[in-house]
Parts: C-alpha cells; structure tokens; sequence
C-alpha cells in the first residue's frame, strides 16, 4: 500500500517534471533556417564542388598540371588535364582542367594532395542538374574567385607552405 | 445594435422569438408543422456540420503549430498568411489523391469504417452547449448520451482493423477496443461524481449549477478533472496513449491501409474528438458558456482551446506508454483513485 502511493507520488513528480521542460522550450526562439530566404553559415572545411580559384596575388591559377590529383582520385573524377604548349614545348601551367561533378564523392583527396594547393572545395552546394552533360566541368576556363573568409583560408594554405620551406631551408 | 447585443449575449431569446415569428409565419400558409421542423433541423446539422469541417481544419493547423512551438521551430509557414491555407492545401490534396482499396480487404466493411468512425463524433455535437441557447438539443440525458455515443466509435476502428485484413491494422484495432473499454470506466466514476455535484444529468443544468467562478468543478473536483483529461486522451486515441496507430509498432495502426478521402474521415474524426473532449472538459468542469463581459460563445471557444493547449502541451510533451502498462495504469491506478474521488464526493454531498 505504501509502495502503491509512492508511486502515484512520484509519478506525478516526474511527469511535472517533464511539463516543465517542455514548457520552457516553448519560449525559446526556433532555431529553423528558413532555407531558401536565409543561407546557412558553413563551416571553412565544408566541401562543395571542387574549384580552381584565382589567386590574387599572381592574378593567375595556381595548377602546374603535375597531374597527381588525377593519379590520387579514387574513382577518376578528374578526367583531363591538358598543358599550355609554348614554342613547341610543354609548360608548367594547365589550359584545360576537366573534372567530372557527376561521379565525384566529395572525399577531399585531391585537395590534399595538391603540392600547390591550387584547388579547393568551395561553398556551393546546389548542384542539381536537368543534365549529365552539364556536369563535367572545365575548371580552369571558369576563373573562379574566392572570396571572405574561405580566400584567407585558402591563401593560408599555401602562405604557410613558403614559410614551412624556408624553416626547412634554415 | 441592441439586436446585435442580443444576438451575442443573449442568444436563447432571440432564437426562441425567431421560432415563435417562424412558427407563425407557416400557420399562415396552413401547412403541417414537420416540414418546418425538418427544415430547421436540417440547418442546424449544416450549421454544425460546416463548425465541425472548419474547426477540424484549425484545429490540425493549430496542433502543427504548437508541436512546432513545442520542438522550437516555427511549424507551417508558406502557404497563405503564417501557413494559415497548410491544412486546406493538404485537405484538397486527400482529396484529389488515389482512393486504393488494397486487394483482399472486406470491400464493405473497408467502406463503412471511417463514417462509422467519423459518426459518433458528429452525433456527439447534439448535446454540446456552445453558448446560451446554442445547443442543437438540451436532452435530459445529455452526459449518458455522450458516453453512449462515444461508446460506439470502437466499433468503426475494429471493424477498420479487421476489413484491411492485415496484421498491423488487427492488432491497432484490438489495441483501441481494449482501451476504450478499460479508459471508459475512470472516466464514467468522474463523470459520476461531477453528476453527484449538478444533481443532473442535463448539460444546462450541469452549467447552471456552476453560475460563479467558485463554483466551478474544477476547484471542487481537481483530481477529478486531471483523470478525465487523462481518460478523455486515452479514449480519443492521442499520444501518450496512441497505442491503436503507433508509428514505431504499428506503421500506422488500423489506418494503415486507408488512403485519400478516407484517411481524411480518420483525420476529421480524431480531432473533432479532440475538440469535443475538450468541449466536454469546459462543460463539466470549467462553467462552459460563462464568463464576464464577452459573448458566452467567445468564452466557450476560448477555455475550449485552453484545454486543447493543455492536451496537446501532453502529447508532446510524454513518450507514448507501453502496452502493458496502459492497461496496468487505468485498472490499478486511474479506477482506484477515481472510485475513491466518487465516495469522497459523495460523502461530502451528503454531510455538507
Ligand atoms: S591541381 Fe594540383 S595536383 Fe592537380 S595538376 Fe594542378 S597542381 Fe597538380
Ligand atoms: S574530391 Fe575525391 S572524388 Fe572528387 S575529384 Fe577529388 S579526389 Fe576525386
């Protein structure tokens, strides 16, 4: 009989207990993005579609088309690259840089092993397409130019990179 | 402007001189009286039945907002003004969606189910005071007749089950039965002992005998009305207590197999439910119709709502209980403390 009213008892605690934390969220104010009206604040590591950004400094691409994005990409998502021609010879500079958005699962491979870090994942997440075609994409051509806070990051990328070589010079 | 006063406050007389001038009119013509009965009639079960439609659609619009508020986002808010056009949107979709009959459900039964469901809860309407004189009919039996009534929905949500033939739907529509039957007796003790109170069985003399605020059965009766809320969720089939359709077990209990137009009926149904236990709670316990200053109509809808609130702050609020222990919770606890609250009434209608 005892154990029969303890219960009651703290049943009604506990289930007050649960209004109550139900009452207090109802004051706070939603957290709900409003997609389309509001865009979300992505994180600097957040990985788009991979891009070719201009770098500022050299007003030029980065990429010497060394091809080892193309040997590191597990599925051949980059499918061309292709080398300015100059008096006959090959220079270290690509002309065309062709990456297929179709297949590309966004692991962040190529990126990293970029000895120039002349590529990156931008912030561009819409990327549905009517058309398979329209999904492989010619990089260099496009100029891309990053901007904010994803173009220090990238900068510090390649920044840190001299410095750590003058380190080792030393 | 006094006709419109009259009209809001003191809605008894003027439909009672709208009768008497109606009446009078038709001797004039020498016509016998039934037909004019029958038109009458047939306006209130329109009056009533395009309230129930409305109320139904902001109802749903209402508890997808609160659940909203609840999980702190902002619920539907595109289609018209803050989503207020969602559940019209929604409704017109059911309504223009394939209506499937699975292959080897019991063709007629399968039919009959959702009206059968759907009925209870619109014949419920004729007892349900709305303001001064608003009430479709003021039968001597009122309360027993919402008991009855509400008694016969179980019926539609097994024969639901059973007609889809199928294992999920059986086992929601057992499910319902068995609670609806074991919920029905907290909820008839409580019911009693607010009747020990009125002296009456009448839904205008259970809210005349609550003319002041103090007078109100909720300050007599707490424990009294927190079991018919608890018993009313259980009987309208709402979490915590949706064991006939949980997702989790059931996929969708016996609306599994419904679809368009009559999965809407099973929509209509359990929030017009919704809204009539609540309407119930307001007339027993909370003075119905009365209040200060605005039109007794107002009030009912407002402390109407305020118990909606109240049942919906529930749903979202407690995980939905297991099977057994529902079953453990209406025999060993609500019938003991309900039975309890009735001979402590009793006792204290006799002595004081
Ligand atoms: S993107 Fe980097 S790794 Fe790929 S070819 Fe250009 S420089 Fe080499
Ligand atoms: S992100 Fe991965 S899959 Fe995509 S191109 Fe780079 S290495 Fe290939």
């Amino acid at each position: 009989m005892i154990k029969y009213i303890k219960n009651i008892i703290t049943g009604i605690i506990s289930l007050c207990e649960g209004l109550s934390v139900t009452l207090k969220h109802v004051f706070r104010k939603p957290i709900t993005l409003q997609y389309p009206e509001q865009k979300p604040d992505l994180q600097l590591r957040y990985r788009g579609r991979l891009v070719m950004p201009v770098d500022p400094e050299k007003n030029d691409i980065r990429c010497t088309a060394c091809m080892i994005c193309a040997k590191v990409c597990p599925n051949h998502s980059i499918l061309e690259i292709e080398k300015v021609i100059e008096d006959g010879k090959p220079k270290p500079k690509a002309k065309k840089y062709i990456y297929n958005l179709g297949t590309c699962m966004f692991c962040n491979l190529c990126v990293e092993a970029c000895p120039f870090a002349a590529i990156i994942m931008s912030d561009e997440y819409a990327l549905a397409n009517e058309d398979k075609e329209k999904l492989i994409l010619e990089l260099v051509s496009e100029k891309y130019n990053l901007t904010g806070k994803k173009l220090n990051w990238w900068k510090s990328k390649f920044k840190d990179e001299t410095i750590n070589k003058e380190k080792v010079q030393k | 402007m006094e006709l419109i006063k009259d009209i809001l406050y003191n809605t008894d007389k003027i439909l009672k001189d709208f009768y008497n001038w109606a009446y009078k009119l038709w001797s004039s013509f020498n016509l016998p009286f039934f037909i004019l009965d029958i038109v009458f009639y047939l306006l209130i079960t329109l009056a009533v039945a395009a309230f129930l439609v409305f109320n139904a659609l902001f109802i749903i619009y209402y508890d997808r907002k609160v659940a909203a508020k609840f999980q702190v986002r902002y619920g539907p808010n595109r289609v018209g003004y803050k989503g207020i056009l969602q559940t019209v949107a929604d409704t017109i979709k059911l309504l223009i969606k394939e209506d499937i009959n699975a292959d080897k459900v019991d063709k007629i039964v399968f039919f009959l189910a959702p009206f059968l469901v759907f009925i209870p809860s619109f014949l419920v309407f004729l007892v349900i005071p709305f303001g001064k004189g608003l009430i479709p009919a003021d039968l001597n039996i009122g309360i027993l007749y919402v008991l009855a009534i509400t008694g016969l929905s179980v019926l539609g949500i097994l024969s639901a089950g059973w007609a889809s033939n199928n294992k999920y739907s059986l086992i929601g529509g057992m499910r319902s039965a068995a609670q609806i039957i074991s919920y029905e007796i907290p909820m008839v003790l409580v019911i009693l002992s607010v009747l020990l109170l009125s002296g009456s069985l009448k839904m205008g003399d259970i809210i005349n005998a609550q003319s002041s605020i103090s007078k109100w059965f909720i300050f007599v009766q707490p424990i009294g009305f927190i079991l018919f809320l608890i018993a009313g969720n259980a009987e309208i089939n709402r979490a915590p207590f949706d064991l006939p359709e949980a997702e989790s077990e059931l996929v969708s209990g016996f609306i599994t197999e419904y679809s368009a137009m009559k999965f809407a009926f099973f929509f209509l149904a359990e929030y017009t439910n919704l809204f009539l236990t609540s309407a119930i709670a307001t007339t027993l316990f909370l003075g119905g119709w009365q209040g200060p200053f605005l039109p007794p109509f107002v009030w009912f809808i407002i402390k109407t709502y305020l118990v909606i609130t109240l049942l919906m702050w529930f749903r979202w609020t407690f995980p939905r209980i297991r099977v057994d222990h529902l079953m453990e919770f209406s025999w060993k606890y609500l019938t003991p403390i309900a039975f309890v609250n009735l001979i402590a009434t009793a006792i204290l209608v006799k002595f004081i």
